[in-house]
């Protein structure tokens, strides 16, 4: 990479923009790119920093961003250049846009892409980092033409012009001056009402190499002499290899080699330093590789090794019992999270009361491209290309792991068939390199389907205990979740209780900060299930918890569920996001949406028998949406689900068509989960495998999807999470209207809609 | 191991593989033509999606002993100017998120054109129903293929070159 050979002297966080140059006659502003853990934060304002992005205008009029954020579908290669290309006033179609490799001798400090966050936190520097490129640009041209600066500007595609004189000048031929002048200090930005590609439809960067299959995923990767392998990993979660004869695998063409992996415990971490969730551990439970010329013939040689397994005591565990122990703790009382008022009192005292018990299973982010790393470890160092959310916490694993300093590990970051949170954790990258170092060689380890699935990190099952007190004015006067649940991140190995305080209650906050006496309690279930972060994470549980329970309580009160959501939140309280990495409710953006969303679906008008309509809405990474979901219920409890109106308001919309398709995919992603997804375990194992036993929405599944998005330059908000949680409620919703029936366990249990 | 021959985008290919071996691995590992992808190994999600003397067919559960002597197109070999209408439409309707899954889409896609120029919601159910994206593109791979119905000539064979 070119950049790399720049000058990265190490300047002031407060400086924030660094010029130099690479090659000959290139511009490069060098600037810090605050990841999820920075974003918004001024943190050690004071310590140095070295640039972790970078931008590079040449001579030839190509413009470079190397970027750090990982492509896993949600086109975020095009938004934040469209978001650049903006600021710099550059010609769109000349801007290339470059992976990051992930190195300690260009530190990119925090490359971690989830929570929603690519554009969120990349829209201040990126804008900052444009804009000053482009006053420098403007600043070298009038030099050049010997005129006062401010009669110049940046008219767009790349061009500055002198009005007066009529002349212009292009930004490739003003790179070599403009690198020799000192960096400008804030830089004002353009207002909205200026922007020439924010806002517009733009297609995707590398959409076209999708088309002909050149698109280059992790599992396409190809280095000299490499060798394949896939391994035979514990069947119980904690399990271990108590002997293995490697005989037969031995004997199959093409294997090469049978090595042990060894498990390995990964300290769970967010880029390089911030850690995830204090007293978890990641666990890479090890297992016995096969490592051959080829994918297929690695898999024979597994099918005939012969292992011994030491189950350990994790096979006593099992969805019935898991579900038994959540079941019971919501009965006593558990860990106070948030009580406000006296909610057992409002309760007790209430003129009517509702009480509901919900539940949601172990989900699967099952991939398209399975998990899988290339490694190379030689001469004590470690060279990986794999498709990752994580390249900073992969490399302190691998450092760990191997032995080896941070400075000797390279990661590659390929793009990503896929991410939705499994791509957070490293152990695919850690296994491979120990693999690779043990097989003396580079290898790709390949993950068959039912590895992905037997092995993946989970989103946590949960039971939740609702109760909700009705006054004598039919005003909601007291509302009460419990939620039993394992933590979200790996397995707990801490003290007595984890702190559940974070992203489990995420999703809780509006009806605990609008209702007068509410009370949040949790109750901890340990397990050996792996856990993870998994597209929409916790509120995916909450939000449908809290928004069926909402029509649960419309129906009790006879309100209209869309009238009783607008009548919670009319009140004068503040509500509560519930989580702390959560931006703060704007209760007026809600309701927008709301009104939005009833207005576009006909809330209200009549359905045919048979069909109903539900609502849903949330408020997260800083957007607000709902959906209107209409479906239809067959007299053997079959739903489809026939249209699905959204009113999203995600704050400045970089690319709309974008929006859309992350819409899209959301409430694809989130109605699989309600209509068919449940990972079950049965002595310590996941009984499901693969797409026959753990099935997909397909596309004769899709309904008709109708999205308005409300203008806004508010700050952008998230869009790959936010479509996500409110899809089951709403369908949740609609199945009532339509039947009567109130389905509180996900996947939906369709014979309880059987009609007789 | 003795070679099995085929023929691969046009140009004649000896493999040594043992005759177990799927297509699909043999394309990827072998000849090394990643274009077509790993997604479950079991006919279930359509991502691994190859042509078959013309028929649409999942490479992960087809052994390379069954397509002896036949023709195989793989994306890379679908269009000679990389530009099939399918391919064409896919990129104007921005079909794909993380595109894994859109290869076999694109190659099931071609395989129905060219034997039904002018497929119903339905006949698309039929055929495409037996593909997965994670990504949630079902809503514009239904308006990308009628979208190439109406656009292209019903000539056209499943290497998108027109009779």
């Amino acid at each position: 990479m070119s950049a790399g050979a720049g000058k990265r002297a190490r300047v002031s966080r407060r400086d924030f923009l660094k010029a130099g140059a690479a090659g000959s006659a290139s511009l490069v502003i060098g600037f810090y790119w605050g990841g999820p853990a920075q974003a918004g934060a001024t943190a050690d304002a004071a310590k140095d920093f070295e640039p972790n992005a970078y931008i590079e205008i040449h001579a030839s009029g190509e413009i470079r961003v190397i970027a750090a954020r990982s492509e896993m579908g949600q086109g975020v290669r095009t938004s934040l250049t469209m978001i650049l290309a903006e600021e710099l006033d550059a010609d769109w179609s000349k801007i290339k846009v470059e992976q990051a490799v992930a190195t300690s001798e260009m530190k990119y400090g925090d490359m971690t892409t989830g929570g929603s966050e690519s554009v969120r936190s990349s829209w201040d520097p990126l804008r900052k980092a444009g804009a000053t490129a482009r006053d420098m640009l403007v600043t070298a041209a009038a030099e050049t033409w010997g005129v006062p600066a401010s009669e110049c500007s940046a008219i767009g595609g790349s061009v500055v012009e002198h009005k007066k004189s009529s002349r212009r000048l292009w930004y490739g031929v003003l790179a070599e001056k403009a690198m020799a002048l000192p960096v400008p200090k804030d830089v004002p930005l353009k207002e909205a009402k200026d922007y020439r590609i924010i806002g517009t439809v733009k297609p995707r960067v590398d959409g076209g190499a999708i088309v002909v299959g050149e698109a280059h995923y992790g599992i396409d990767t190809k280095v000299p002499g490499m060798l394949y392998a896939v391994v035979a990993r514990p069947p119980v979660f904690g399990g271990r290899v108590k002997k293995f004869d490697a005989e037969k695998a031995q004997a199959v063409p093409g294997v090469k080699k049978v090595v042990e992996v060894p498990a390995v415990e990964m300290t769970p971490l967010f880029g390089e330093e911030r850690p995830a969730n204090s007293g978890h551990q990641h666990y890479l439970w090890g297992g016995v590789a096969v490592v051959a010329d080829s994918t297929w013939q690695a898999i024979a040689g597994r099918k005939v090794l012969s292992i011994d397994w030491d189950p350990g005591a994790g096979a006593e565990e099992s969805s019935e019992n898991q579900r038994a122990a959540c079941a019971e703790m919501v009965k006593r009382p558990g860990k106070e999270l948030r009580k406000i008022g006296d909610p057992l009192k409002a309760f007790d005292g209430a003129a009517k009361k509702i009480e509901a018990e919900y539940e949601l299973p172990f989900v699967a982010h099952t991939t398209m491209e399975p998990p899988n790393c290339t490694a190379h470890v030689r001469d004590g160092k470690c060279e990986v290309w794999a498709p990752t959310q994580n390249s900073g916490g992969m490399a302190t694993a691998l450092a760990s792991a191997l032995g080896i300093p941070a400075s000797a590990i390279t990661i590659h970051i390929t793009l990503l068939g896929g991410g939705f949170g499994r791509r957070l954790n490293v152990d695919y990258g850690v296994e491979a390199a120990l693999i690779s170092k043990a097989a003396d060689a580079p290898v790709k380890v390949i993950w068959t389907r039912e590895d992905d699935v037997r092995h993946d990190f989970y989103r946590p099952m949960s039971h939740h205990r609702l109760r909700a007190g009705v006054d004598a004015q039919n005003q909601v006067t007291a509302w009460m979740q419990h939620i039993a649940a394992p933590t979200t991140d790996g397995v707990y190995v801490g003290g007595d209780l984890p702190d559940m305080g974070g992203t489990e209650v995420a999703g809780t906050g509006l009806p605990g900060g609008v209702v007068p006496n509410y009370l949040l309690e949790t109750s901890f279930l340990h397990t050996r299930v792996p856990r993870g972060y998994w597209r929409g994470v916790d509120p995916t549980w909450n939000n449908f918890v809290v928004q069926s329970f909402i029509d649960e309580i419309a129906a009790a009160t006879g309100k209209d569920p869309l009238d009783l959501r607008r009548e919670l939140i009319a009140t004068k309280a503040k509500p509560e996001a519930g989580s702390g990495d959560q931006p703060p409710v704007d209760v007026a953006r809600l309701r927008h949406v709301l009104d939005l969303a009833a207005e576009k679906s006909g809330w209200g008008t009549p359905l045919p028998k048979g069909r109903g309509r539900g609502v849903a809405a949330i408020a997260g990474w800083g957007t607000y949406l709902t959906y209107v979901a209409e479906v239809t219920v067959a007299n053997d409890g079959g739903i489809k689900v026939d249209r699905v109106v959204c009113a999203i308001d995600c704050g400045q919309t970089i690319n709309p068509d974008m929006v859309k398709s992350q819409v899209e995919g959301g409430i694809v992603f989130g109605l699989t989960a309600a209509l068919f997804d449940e990972i079950t375990i049965a002595g310590g194992q996941t009984q499901q495998s693969n797409f026959n036993n753990y099935p997909m929405m397909r596309i004769n599944d899709m309904p008709r999807v109708e999205i308005h998005i409300v203008p806004s330059h508010e700050p952008p908000g998230g869009c790959g999470e936010p479509p996500v949680p409110s899809i089951a409620p709403a369908v949740a919703n609609a199945i009532f209207a339509a039947t009567g029936k109130r389905l509180r366990r996900l996947p939906f249990q369709t014979g309880e809609l059987v009609k007789a | 191991m003795d070679a099995i021959s085929i023929t691969v985008n046009g140009k004649p290919q000896s493999v040594e593989v043992t005759p177990d071996t799927p297509l699909l691995w043999v394309l990827r590992d072998t000849l090394g033509l990643t274009g077509t992808k790993f997604g479950c190994g079991m006919a279930l999600c359509g991502a691994c999606t190859v042509h078959v003397d013309g028929e649409a067919t999942r490479s992960c559960t087809t052994k390379i002993s069954a397509v002896a002597g036949r023709n195989i197109t793989t994306i890379e070999g679908l269009s000679p100017h990389r530009r099939h209408p399918v391919q064409a439409v896919w990129l104007d309707a921005q079909v794909a998120q993380c595109g894994y899954c859109q290869v076999g889409m694109i190659m099931t896609t071609a395989a129905l054109l060219a034997k039904n120029p002018k497929p119903s919601d339905a006949d698309i159910d039929d055929v495409l129903g037996g593909h997965i994206c994670r990504c949630g593109t079902y809503q514009r791979i239904r308006a990308a293929v009628h979208e190439a119905a109406t656009k292209h000539t019903p000539q056209l064979t499943p290497a998108g070159e027109t009779r």
